[in-house]
């Protein structure tokens, strides 16, 4: 089952399109537990919320062995610096864990036109697939159209595709086959 | 009993030392000596895994000591006997330098990718059992640049996963960052975001494999570059004419040449790249008049594809022949010319021809027929 945690407060009609669009991408139950506080200790000095931190001080939410909870935030999160500099960051998963974050801090606003919304909620969809992609032990896929493709990516649309590629899905419900419940 | 397997021991690291002769990737562990429990080692194509200890075992009536290492990412645990322990290929685990040579070679500019898949196929495997850790980021390089060009076989697209697995596992064991972080950094290399340059240094050459594909290689594309040439015929006066050339001046034709190949490479930057020396060779033909040097350009082109060089010249003569043909029989005219922009496949013109043929005997009972 997947859990979704709401670290800022979203319109239900997102929430309500992102959980049946997780429920079609993996085939697996998906719930909204409501919103959270936002753990503060996890703010640096350049106002940035540490990715590792801020997930691991989360709230804790019950959920059952198998279970994936993914948080979702507003703010802008950062990760640690790299050999050739420090990639954006939207989100954050421990790779074949359970828990996910997500940020729509770089997503284009969400407007108030229909195009605009639902260009938002592809958005918050393709994401939150990609994370939970990880914590499915996927990794980033080449393929720009597949929503394991790194969200900075050049190649990648301003109205990215948030589905799986042919390689991808096969991968992910092989594990949550695996899944003991 | 412990003194045969000393001395089988010692054998295999004989063995062993010769195999790390050949190739000397960073940090490869000589001998089982080398061990201590707690150490992190590289098992090809596995992963990182922690050693946890001896045990011995009595296997067949001989009693056996093995290195018991245990893998970090799912605890999986393996029996590695003493003497095979140099023998497989195991390493340490790549420090932060070189896992920064590592970073500066995925974001270097790529050559062409291997098109040949038996020996692309038998390098990357070479490489990640053999290449240390810039092995393993030369076939996710290799395989990723080969996927810009087009989507990657099945087998490959497992091979591709998996070797980003390692890396990206030991990327992250190595610097101490979660691995969607380390997989963060690798793709930052890969694919930086647009507008950002990376601080780039000349990255570090990788371990030279001295398997078989190597050395298959040149004599592959050297044998489909005789066989371009010669099936043109427009080679044999230009060849005259580079020996003439060679009488001439010797010394200056290798400058020449290298000038040369720069507009061959040109018609085809991807595929110029990848030409042998041989090319070059050829290339002073510019002795001959400025006409004939397109000429060699052509079969510089189709010793690339060789499979698509051979088919065009009969192509040619057959679309001319076709329509010569089809003004015969009137009411075939018309088919016959719409197939004609169709010119690329060969073995639709033949049956065209050979259609147009039987109609100047059949057509008209056919015609009565419908009648």
């Amino acid at each position: 089952m997947i859990r979704i945690v709401t670290l800022a407060t979203y319109d239900e009609g997102d929430i309500t399109h992102l959980s049946k669009t997780l429920y079609r991408s993996f085939g697996v139950g998906t719930e909204h537990l409501g919103d959270r506080a936002l753990p503060k200790k996890a703010e640096r000095s350049d106002g940035r919320f540490d990715a590792i931190k801020l997930l691991g001080d989360a709230p804790p939410v019950r959920a059952y062995s198998d279970d994936k909870v993914l948080y979702i935030t507003d703010r802008e999160l950062a990760i640690p610096k790299g050999p050739l500099g420090e990639p954006p960051a939207w989100g954050y998963a421990e790779q074949g864990g359970d828990r996910a974050l997500i940020s729509t801090f770089r997503f284009k606003p969400r407007g108030v036109t229909e195009a605009s919304i639902e260009i938002y909620r592809r958005r918050l969809a393709r994401e939150s697939i990609h994370f939970i992609g990880h914590l499915w032990d996927l990794h980033h896929c080449y393929d720009a159209r597949c929503a394991m493709h790194p969200s900075w990516s050049p190649s990648l649309p301003d109205d990215p595709e948030f589905e799986l590629d042919a390689f991808c899905r096969d991968r992910s419900e092989r594990r949550v086959r695996l899944a003991k419940t | 009993m412990v003194t045969v397997g000393a001395v089988r021991t010692l054998g295999k690291r004989e063995r062993a030392d010769k195999q790390e002769e050949a190739s000397s990737p960073v940090g490869n562990i000589a001998s089982s000596a080398d061990l201590k429990t707690g150490d992190r080692v590289v098992y090809p194509k596995q992963g990182v895994y922690r050693v946890t200890g001896l045990e011995q075992k009595d296997i067949a009536g001989q009693r056996l000591e093995f290195v018991k290492m245990t893998r970090e990412e799912d605890g999986a645990s393996v029996l590695v006997p003493l003497g095979k322990v140099a023998t497989i290929g195991l390493r340490r685990v790549a420090t932060a330098g070189d896992i920064e040579g590592v970073f500066h070679y995925l974001g270097a500019t790529y050559g062409d990718p291997e098109l040949d898949w038996k020996v692309r196929h038998r390098d990357n495997v070479e490489r990640l059992i053999a290449g240390g850790v810039l092995g393993v980021a030369e076939v996710v390089k290799g395989l990723h640049s080969l996927s810009r060009l087009r989507p990657l076989p099945a087998k490959e697209r497992e091979l591709y996963d998996s070797s980003r697995h390692l890396l990206v596992n030991e990327i992250s064991v190595a610097l101490g960052v979660p691995d969607v972080i380390a997989e963060d950094y690798v793709d930052f290399a890969l694919m930086p975001p647009a507008g950002v340059k990376l601080p780039l240094k000349t990255p570090p050459t990788p371990v030279e494999l001295k398997g078989p594909p190597w050395k298959r290689k040149k004599p592959i594309v050297a044998e489909d570059d005789d066989l371009g040439l010669a099936e043109l015929g427009i080679d044999l006066s230009a060849l005259e004419g580079a020996a003439e050339g060679a009488a001439g001046s010797e010394e200056s034709e290798e400058g020449e040449g290298a000038e040369g190949a720069a507009p061959a490479s040109e018609e085809g930057d991807e595929e110029g790249e990848a030409l042998p020396a041989k090319v070059v060779e050829k290339v002073p033909v510019e002795k001959v008049p400025v006409e004939k040097v397109p000429v060699v350009k052509a079969p510089v082109v189709k010793a690339l594809a060789p499979r698509k060089a051979p088919p065009p010249p009969p192509r040619k003569p057959a679309a001319k022949a076709a329509p010569v043909k089809k003004p015969a029989p009137k009411p075939t005219a018309k088919p016959a010319a719409k197939s004609a922009p169709k010119k690329k496949g060969p073995p639709a013109k033949k049956p065209a021809p050979s259609r147009a043929a039987p109609p100047k005997k059949g057509a008209k009972p056919a015609k009565g027929k419908k009648k």
